[in-house]
Formats: structure tokens, C-alpha cells, sequence
């Protein structure tokens, strides 16, 4: 339905009287139209493959002339960056701040992009870090949370995070160079747990003391993710825990499920669902539906009943909506 | 409506006791679904859709043995499917809410794969995809779904492609009708019906008609797809280069003639769906020639087009907020454009979807340094690679 369409509708209903709908055609007509995100998105697009390419570049000239001169550069576009983000910093708060310049978040992860790279590199061609491979992802995180802190950026606390996830994944297996999460590891699965708990209990904490509220939401998107999967994967594969897993999981579905229901954000409602479902019928087929009830065919029913079931309980959870309906 | 009447309300168009009597002429509320409740409700509607499907599929040995069986019982199943998604649409007020979107796909597949199964089995994939068209077609108008939709448009593209390509002069031409073809579909659909029942389906049309005529028109397309049709040997398309095709000069002019008449009328007519992708057209122009003419290596290319943006976007994005400060003292409108937000903007999913992508480059970076791989050939993919996080 066009704009003319409903002024014309509501003139009509005589809810607006004519001169104030010509009124607000004429605005329409000649409101300036909004290329923000449009050019936020090429502005961000950009950033990334200036990055990629940067990275690539310096390992592509690796001992070569001029690679030097590369390296100095790239350090410098960092510092000017990091100095233009401080420059326009926000002024200090517990609350939602934004930079002063336009720029100034972009200009921060660039600086942040730019310093990963080069940290990367200082251990590639110097081992500055030596064999402990740990570091190397710790000192971005460590690095990065008080950033995004200062400068209000959700997008390098993520990058924060994510630092200190593979930082438990190195530090528990060193030699491992990929940082792969790898469940099948106890010591992965439990450190994973409590790295995880550590989190969501330090946003909770932030968010009581009013410290960046807004953060929370970033902190459990995250850090619920990487404990149920932890979860899931010990449920996999430590026969021996699994009713401590079992357990864990159910109890962290159903505080999962509170929350959003209280938040009302439904991020977490569908994460604490799906890991739980895929839980859940992990265990029925592993010890019903293969164990005694093997070859009974009641595979299937199983998927009907409880498909039907989740789906009630979710559009149970739908917003209440108005209930005067018109007919479609 | 009320949406619109919130909009106004919002910039002070409308008194408070306007937007209350607005609310209550049309009290149908749209936008009260919820995105990540839509994907689980579709997700468990399919699963038991399938499990339903399955059952007696299993319990019946031989259902699906036999094609003749085996496709009164898929349509049958469908129609079953159908009869009950209408029933449960009704009765819920389901709409656009994930159940009813599973419903609606899972009945019209399973119509669809049945009627093809009672088709003889040796004509050409276009003669599938032309008679499967009236039944997309029929749900698309009832329902009005954007999946539905989507499929179609590629049901008919495939009926399209495959055709031309029975014809001995079907192969050279294709290109041209393929953009003949895209431009009709886009005028077809900006004059269709506008009621916000048929909003985003004919919405995705447009988008991907458009995106097909671009693609249609562009030289790196048209002179792959023709090494693929032609039958050139592996061997030769392995080393990256289809060989050279007919017209290369008026190909190389559309590839980048069309996407700058998007980025051109969309700047005129404010359209912005022809200002992305105008915008995407000429990058994707831009990597055309990297490919054939400029040849850089990967990591060059990749910073300098970096810098490009950042460039081009910083630069755009001064001049506009210098223009509406300028405005601002002078009273005029300027020339119709502004860096403020709008409410048109999708600010939650952006900002997600930013986040998730510099989170996937951050993780990137320290592995690569250790890894002790030397790039050069990976494929270009660049900025878009966040969606597998």
C-alpha cells in the first residue's frame, strides 16, 4: 500500500482532515532521503577487506624488500586510528555513549582489525610470544574488553570474546595451532563451562551495578551459545557424566527460558529450544528408541508429539497481539 | 497502516489523539510477530510435517516403490497437508508466522513432486518447471508467500534457461533474452496489486529481477556460463578463463552501463532497492575487470578496494553532513538526500549482523598468523563471509 493510499484512507475515515494530509504529502514528498546505512555498510564492508588485504599482503612479501616499510605503515594507520577514535571519545558513562565524530567507531575497529593482524605477525616472524600460544589470544581480549568498555563498541566486545573463547581452547591444548573448540576434550568441555558462566555471571553483575546494561545482551548471545554447546558436547561424549550434563543443560534451558520470557527477547527462548530439543531426543533415542523400545516404530511419533508440542508452546510465547482480528 | 500513522506520528504529523483513532479503525496488527520465534515455529512445523510424511511411508512397504503409488500418495499427502494448514490458519489467525509459511511450502512441495512423478519421465527439465509454474503460481496468489514466491521466480528462470538451450540459437542468445525477460518480469511486478498482502513477495520479485539482469548483462556471467554450455574441456576452465565470447565490447559496456543506470534512476526516483544494487552492480563491475583486464593479486586488489570504499563512503558521508549543516543555515532542502538515519533503517539486524562479521574476521586473523599457510589463491569472497559463525 502506497503512502497516498492510506493518506487518502484516513482522509476518507475523516480521521485527518484534508489540509493536514496535503500537508503531510507535501513533507513526504520532500523529505530528504536517508542513505546512512547504505553508506555505514559500504563504510564497514570496506574496513574488512582493508583488513583481509592487508593481512594477506604482509604474508604474501614476507622477507621481501619493502615488507618492512609495509609493516611500519600498517602500525601507523593503526596508531592514527586508535588516536582519531580517542580523540573523539564519548564522554565517559555507564550508559549508552556514542563517539563524537561520525568515524570514530569505525576507526576503532580498524585500529582493533589492524592490531590483530599485526600481533599475528609479530609471533609469526618473531615468536615474540615464544611457544606460549595462550598469550596470543589473551592479550587482544584482554586488550579489547576495556576498549569497548571506554568506547561503547558491541562490535569489539564480540571480537573480545571470541578472543577469550579460543584463548581457552589454546590454553587447554597448546600444541593444538587451530583453535578448534574440540568437545571430545574434558578439559576443553569444562573450561568452556566456566569460562561461560564466568561471563553471563559478570554481565548479570555489570548489569545490577547498571554498568553498560546494554551489553548484557551481547554477553549472553555469546556466552549462552558456547554453554549450551559445551553442555551439549559433554552430553555427547562422557558416557560416565552424562546425567550431570543432562541436568545442567535442563537447567540452564529452563533459567534461559525465564529470562527471555521476562526480557521478552526470544534470542534465547529459541537457543534454550532447539539445544535442549536436540538433547533431549538424544537421550530418548539412545536409551528408549534404541535401547528396549528398539523397532517398535514409535521414531517417528516421537518427532510428531513433540514437534506438536514445541510448536504450541512457542506460539504460546508469540506477543499478544490485538485480539479484534479482521478477516484475511 | 497503523505502522504509517506511527511513522508520522513519531515526526509529529499526527496529534496524539489522531494516532489513537487510527488505531482504532484498523486494530489488525502486523508487525507482532517475532523474528527468532518465526524460525523455530518453522523449523518444528517441518519437522512434524515430515515425521507425518514418514510414518506411514514406513509402515506401508512398497508406498514409494512404485512412481504411480508413490505420487497419488505425495499428492494426496499434500492436499491432506493443505487442507489441515487451512483449517489450523484459520483457527489460530495464523499469519506469517512461521507455522503457516511450513504449511504452505511443505503442501505445495509435496503437490508439486507428486504431479512431476505422474509425468512421463524423459522430457526436458524446462517442461517441468513450465507445468510445476500454474500450481506455484495458484498458491502464490492465495497465500501470498515469499518463499513461495522465490521459488517460482527460480522455477521460472529454470523453465527459461532450459528452454533457450534447446534451440540451436538459443545458446547465443540467451543472454539477450534473459535480460528481455528480467526487465518485463520488473515492470510486471511494480504494476501489480499493492496491498500489503502481496507486499513482499512482489518486493523479492523485483529484487531478483532485477539482480538477474544485471547478471545477465555482465561480462564475467555471460562468459562463464557460456565456457559451462558450450562444452569447453575441464581442463581449460580449470585454468580460470572460459574462452572468449561473441560481442565482448558490447558485454563489457553493459556490465557496467546497467548497474550505473540503477545507481543513476534509483538516485532520482529515491528507489532503494535500484541504489544497492546499483552499488553492488559496480562493485561486482569493478571485480569483473580485476578478473580479465587488471589482473591484481588477490591481497592488492582486496586493500585497494578497501581503501576505495572506506574512501568513497567517507567521503559521501562528509559531504552530506556538511550539505545539511549548510542546509540547515540556508532553509532550503538541498539536493533531497541526508546521512540521518531514517526509520526505514534496519538498525537491530544491522548492527547484529556487524558485530557477527567482525567477530568472524577476528577470529580469523591470530589462526592464519599461525597456520602456516601462504595465501594467493583463495577464491574472492571477501566482506560477505560472516554467515558461518
Amino acid at each position: 500500500m502506497s503512502l497516498t493510499d492510506v493518506l487518502t484512507t484516513l482522509t476518507d475515515q475523516s480521521i485527518l482532515p484534508p489540509e493536514q494530509s496535503s500537508k503531510i504529502a507535501e513533507f513526504e514528498e520532500k523529505k530528504p532521503f536517508s542513505l546512512h546505512w547504505e553508506l555505514r555498510a559500504m563504510l564497514f564492508v570496506g574496513i574488512l577487506l582493508l583488513s583481509s588485504g592487508l593481512g594477506l599482503l604482509v604474508y604474501d612479501n614476507f622477507d621481501q624488500i619493502g615488507h618492512g616499510a609495509l609493516l611500519a605503515a600498517m602500525a601507523a594507520g593503526c596508531g592514527v586510528c586508535f588516536f582519531f577514535a580517542w580523540r573523539y571519545r564519548p564522554t565517559w558513562s555507564m550508559e549508552k555513549t556514542v563517539s563524537r565524530s561520525t568515524f570514530g567507531d569505525y576507526a576503532l575497529l580498524l585500529a582493533c582489525l589492524l592490531f590483530l593482524t599485526l600481533e599475528g605477525y609479530a609471533q609469526y616472524a618473531y615468536h615474540v610470544f615464544g611457544e606460549r600460544y595462550g598469550l596470543v589470544t589473551l592479550l587482544p581480549a584482554a586488550l579489547f574488553i576495556p576498549l569497548a568498555y571506554r568506547f561503547d563498541h558491541r562490535g569489539v566486545l564480540g571480537m573480545a570474546l571470541t578472543a577469550l573463547i579460543s584463548w581457552v581452547g589454546v590454553s587447554v591444548r597448546p600444541l593444538e595451532l587451530y583453535v578448534k573448540t574440540n568437545f571430545f576434550d574434558r578439559s576443553t568441555v569444562f573450561s568452556a563451562i566456566i569460562l561461560a558462566l564466568v561471563l553471563i555471571g559478570g554481565a548479570l553483575l555489570f548489569e545490577q551495578r547498571r554498568l553498560k546494561p546494554h551489553f548484557t545482551e551481547t554477553y549472553l548471545a555469546i556466552a549462552g551459545n558456547l554453554l549450551l554447546v559445551a553442555l551439549l558436547g559433554g552430553l555427547f561424549n562422557f558416557v560416565g557424566l552424562r546425567l550431570w550434563f543432562a541436568l545442567g543443560l535442563l537447567g540452564v534451558c529452563v533459567v534461559f527460558d525465564r529470562y527471555a520470557r521476562r526480557r521478552k527477547s526470544f534470542l534465547f527462548l529459541l537457543m534454550s529450544t532447539v539445544h535442549g530439543y536436540i538433547g533431549v531426543t538424544y537421550l530418548v533415542f539412545h536409551y528408549l528408541l534404541d535401547g528396549f523400545l528398539g523397532g517398535s516404530g514409535l521414531d517417528y511419533w516421537y518427532f510428531i508429539l513433540t514437534g506438536i508440542l514445541l510448536v504450541a508452546y512457542l506460539l504460546r510465547q508469540l506477543p499478544k497481539r490485538n485480539l479484534t482480528h479482521e478477516s484475511l | 497502516m497503523v505502522q504509517q500513522a506511527d511513522v508520522w506520528h513519531q515526526q509529529r504529523l499526527l496529534t496524539d489523539a489522531q494516532l489513537d483513532r487510527v488505531r482504532q479503525a484498523f486494530p489488525f496488527d502486523f508487525g507482532q510477530t517475532n523474528g527468532f520465534i518465526e524460525v523455530g515455529l518453522f523449523l518444528f512445523t517441518i519437522v512434524v510435517i515430515m515425521s507425518c510424511y514418514l510414518l506411514p511411508a514406513s509402515l506401508i512397504t512398497g508406498l514409494l516403490d512404485n512412481s504411480g503409488t508413490s505420487a497419488l500418495f505425495n499428492m494426496g499427502f499434500g492436499i491432506v497437508t493443505g487442507l489441515i494448514g487451512r483449517v489450523l490458519i484459520k483457527r489460530r489467525q495464523l499469519y506469517r508466522n512461521g507455522v503457516d509459511n511450513a504449511f504452505v511450502l511443505m503442501q505445495t512441495g509435496f503437490l508439486a513432486f507428486g504431479f512431476n512423478q505422474l509425468l512421463p519421465t524423459n522430457m526436458p527439465l524446462g517442461t517441468y518447471c513450465l507445468l510445476s509454474l500454474p500450481l506455484l503460481l495458484l498458491v502464490l496468489w492465495y497465500y501470498g508467500d515469499t518463499l513461495i514466491a522465490f521459488i517460482a521466480v527460480a522455477t521460472f528462470y529454470t523453465f527459461i534457461f532450459d528452454s533457450m538451450l534447446q534451440f540451436s540459437w538459443g545458446k547465443t542468445s540467451l543472454p539477450f533474452v534473459m535480460m528481455a525477460v528480467s526487465g518485463l518480469l520488473y515492470l510486471l511486478a511494480r504494476r501489480m496489486d499493492r496491498s500489503p498482502y502481496y507486499a513482499d513477495p512482489l518486493n523479492l520479485v523485483e529484487w531478483l529481477a532485477l539482480i538477474v539482469l544485471a547478471a545477465s548483462g555482465n561480462y564475467y556471467v555471460v562468459r562463464e556460463v557460456n565456457g559451462l554450455i558450450f562444452n569447453v574441456s575441464i581442463r581449460q576452465l580449470a585454468r580460470g578463463m572460459a574462452p572468449e565470447i561473441a560481442l565482448p565490447g558490447l558485454f563489457w559496456l553493459l556490465t557496467i552501463l546497467i548497474p550505473a543506470a540503477y545507481l543513476q534512476q534509483g538516485l532520482t526516483r529515491k528507489n532503494r532497492m535500484l541504489i544497492i544494487l546499483g552499488g553492488l552492480g559496480l562493485i561486482a563491475a569493478v571485480m569483473t575487470l580485476q578478473k580479465y583486464v587488471l589482473l591484481l593479486p588477490l591481497n592488492v586488489a582486496l586493500t585497494v578496494g578497501g581503501l576505495a570504499l572506506i574512501g568513497i563512503a567517507v567521503a559521501a558521508i562528509w559531504f552530506l553532513r556538511q550539505q545539511t549543516a549548510t542546509d540547515r543555515g540556508s532553509g532550503n532542502m538541498g539536493n533531497g538526500f541526508t546521512d540521518e538515519p531514517d526509520y526505514e533503517s534496519p538498525n537491530e539486524f544491522f548492527i547484529n549482523m556487524g558485530t557477527a562479521a567482525a567477530m568472524q574476521v577476528a577470529v580469523k586473523a591470530p589462526h592464519e598468523s599461525k597456520d602456516d599457510v601462504r595465501f594467493g589463491n583463495g577464491s574472492f569472497g571477501g566482506g560477505g563471509s560472516e554467515g558461518n559463525y
